[in-house]
């Protein structure tokens, strides 16, 4: 194995423990450092396969922007330093399930697209800007503007669930 | 007409014009500060004014003046005349930890026997040492400055006028013993100064 | 073998300017900040007009007892003041002091440099919630928010520049810029400068250290070398910031005699943006809450735009 074969397996162990760690850890905020070393280390995986661009906008978005989203959103409702116990709920293990099956389908749709395709990082082409600029905006056009439409479908729900909220005392006081 | 930001602007320029100029920090250990005369850095005492008559420890609003007296005897210096008392201070001190420069007993003592002195440089590592006895007091007192002069026209203090009159009314009547014959008392001020 | 050597050569007098600049730019802030108040700020430390005072401080803050707060959550607590700092320091490592003078150019280096400077912020959160106290807790939220703003308007004209050089080099802008960018990217110049004060909390930003309110926002537990480490990441930043302003914005090594002192160059453009940081401090006051969200969704997130707009009209005018 070269080197990079074995930076790639570690990274990605570090991806799935720090994963795991993110659903089983006792603590909100724990979960969402540990999303932190998850995202990390997708994005130097990504590095590793030359899709340096995608690495960067990575950490940019996910690390730098969703993370702190999520923590000022913990740190606003209830955020309580040490274990919180009532974390844990009855449907653990239909999640569970729903979790593995998604799994595998995630990783048949992988195998079975690729089969054993390898990437030769000898000649492969540097994942830059304008390479992924090209490859997303010609090749895989149509996926990406899916994509928005699930964006735009996200920002709808959004408004429609505070308009929800907002509404709620009006009606109460005309009750 | 106003553009937006010319405030912004301003405090900028503020800023860097002050920069430009000298600062005023007083650089204290390397340079004494130029205190007036009537600072109130410490109270000295003089020890000959003393009569120890405890106006100042009785008035004083933090109670931190403590004085110690006994009474000596003065043998009486003509034949058959009576022995004289007087006070004799044993210990004049005053803690500077509980002392609030409010100069009440400086006002309250009738024989100006304590004074404000500008000196300030009494620190002491432990608070029990800020109590002065009157020896340090005493070495105080070197560094009153004299009192400052009088504002022109100003009222001249009512002591002086007093001691000045006294003077000329003692003046008149040696003269006119001298001249045998009894000049007219002038008149007394004294009684209309007295309350 | 001696590929290594150079790289280990780069990273140690990267390692020596990140220790060493940000202690400059303190420096200069206690003398420039002292006298436009009229004060004249440290004069012992080092005999001469106090240049020592940030090593007493350093000292100091050595021998300080590391105290972690009984409620806190101790391995946060321990590890945010190190997630804060180095980002900056891995920044460093990618922004050119002159042709060939930078730790490793990087092809997309403006976005590898924004992303992880979001990094640093991260950091400041976790001090503020580990530390089981209200008032860090309330700094962690206001640099949440205040980050939330202001990458916005950051990352946009980040992003007009590149569209104006055609790349995302950083060496690549400063050799595309020219003097008349100052006019087209001056939007674009300001927003990111102000933007970047922001996100470094740095005053009239300081609302998430606010200390006449919250003591000192999310490093109100902090004490000794972890609130050293906090302090030196605030300043790794103004010399970071300073430094991409520098780059962008200003033709970093660009100038009379560039071939040969181009580094000189970045430098003091680098120093000059950072005594303007120093100098907003001074001159202004710290904005309210609500007063930075407007500036920044209402005021700056609109220029951005334009910037954007301005640099697309320009790209294709030109081509
Ligand atoms: S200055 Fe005031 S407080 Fe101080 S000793 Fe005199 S009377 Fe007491
Ligand atoms: S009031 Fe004056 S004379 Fe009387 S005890 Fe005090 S210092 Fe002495």
């Amino acid at each position: 194995m070269s080197w990079v074969q074995v930076l790639f397996v570690l990274l990605s162990l570090v991806a799935v423990a720090s994963a795991l760690l993110v659903v089983t850890t006792s603590n909100l905020v724990h979960a969402a450092l540990w999303l932190v070393v998850t995202l990390g280390s997708i994005a130097g995986v990504f590095l590793l396969l030359a899709a340096e661009f995608v690495a960067w906008v990575q950490v940019l978005i996910y690390v730098g922007a969703v993370v702190v989203l999520l923590l000022f959103a913990l740190m606003l409702t209830r955020a309580p330093t040490g274990r919180q116990d009532d974390l844990n709920v009855g449907r653990v293990v239909p999640a569970a399930i729903v979790a593995v099956l998604v799994g595998a389908v995630l990783v048949s749709t992988v195998v079975a697209g690729f089969h054993d395709v390898q990437l030769d990082l000898e000649r492969a082409v540097v994942g830059s800007a304008s390479v992924t600029g090209g490859t997303v905006f010609r090749l895989w056009v149509l996926p990406f503007e899916v994509l928005s439409v699930l964006l735009l479908a996200a920002l709808v729900g959004a408004i429609v669930l505070s308009k929800l909220r907002a509404d709620e005392p009006a009606e109460a006081g005309e009750d | 007409m106003r553009f937006p930001g010319t405030g912004l602007a301003k405090g900028l320029a503020v800023t860097m014009r002050q920069m430009t100029r000298r600062s005023v920090t007083a650089h204290y250990p390397d340079a004494l500060p130029d205190l007036p005369p009537r600072s109130r850095g410490v109270i000295a005492l003089i020890e000959e004014n003393c009569t120890s008559c405890m106006l100042c420890a009785r008035e004083c609003p933090s109670w931190c003046i403590y004085i110690d007296s006994h009474k000596d005897v003065v043998p009486a210096t003509t034949e058959g005349g009576r022995d004289k008392s007087r006070n004799v201070l044993d210990r004049f001190a005053i803690d500077f930890s509980l002392c609030m420069y409010c100069s009440i007993c400086i006002e309250v003592c009738p024989f100006d026997a304590l004074h404000w002195s500008p000196e300030f440089e009494y620190a002491e590592l432990d608070i029990r040492e800020l109590t002065h006895e009157k020896d340090r007091l005493r070495e105080w007192m070197w560094t009153v400055p004299a009192p400052s002069a009088l504002d022109p026209h100003a009222e001249p203090a009512k002591e002086l006028g007093a001691a000045e009159k006294a003077a000329d009314k003692a003046r008149a009547a040696d003269l006119s013993a001298a001249e045998g014959a009894p000049a007219p008392p002038p008149p007394d001020n004294s009684a209309e100064e007295a309350p | 073998m001696s590929d290594l050597l150079e790289a280990l050569l780069r990273v140690l007098v990267v390692l020596v300017a990140f220790l060493l600049l940000p202690l400059l730019v303190g420096q200069a802030e206690h003398k420039a900040m002292a006298h436009m108040q009229s004060r004249v700020g440290p004069m012992y430390a080092g005999m001469f007009h106090g240049w020592a005072q940030l090593v007493a401080d350093g000292v100091k803050f050595v021998q300080k007892e590391d105290v972690v707060p009984r409620d806190a959550d101790p391995a946060v607590f321990r590890i945010a003041p190190a997630v804060a700092l180095l980002p900056y320091f891995v920044v460093m490592l990618v922004i050119p002091l002159g042709p060939g003078l930078v730790g490793q150019d990087l092809d997309v280096g403006l976005f590898f440099v924004l992303a992880v400077m979001g990094i640093g912020v991260i950091g400041t959160l976790m001090g503020g919630w580990s530390s089981a106290n209200k008032f860090s807790l309330l700094g962690g939220i206001r640099v949440a928010a205040q980050l939330m703003a202001y990458e916005l308007p950051f990352v946009l004209v980040g992003a007009s520049v590149a569209m104006a050089a055609g790349t995302l080099s950083l060496t690549g802008i400063v050799e595309e810029w020219q003097p008349w960018w100052l006019l087209w990217q001056g939007i674009g110049l300001v927003v990111f400068f102000v933007a970047g004060l922001a996100e470094l909390q740095r005053p009239p930003f300081d609302m998430p250290v606010a200390d006449a309110e919250i003591v000192f926002g999310p490093y109100t537990e902090y004490g000794g070398l972890r609130f050293a480490l906090f302090i030196l990441a605030e300043y790794a930043g103004i010399v970071v910031l300073s430094a991409l302003t520098a780059v962008l914005f200003l033709g970093g090594w660009r100038g009379p005699f560039e071939d040969s002192l181009g580094w000189l160059w970045t430098l003091v453009k680098t120093f000059l943006v950072a005594f303007v940081v120093i100098w907003v401090r001074v001159a202004y006051p710290r904005m309210r809450e609500d007063q930075l969200q407007r500036l920044a969704w209402q005021g700056l997130v609109p220029l951005a735009l334009l910037q954007l707009a301005l640099t697309a009209v320009g790209v294709v005018a030109t081509a």
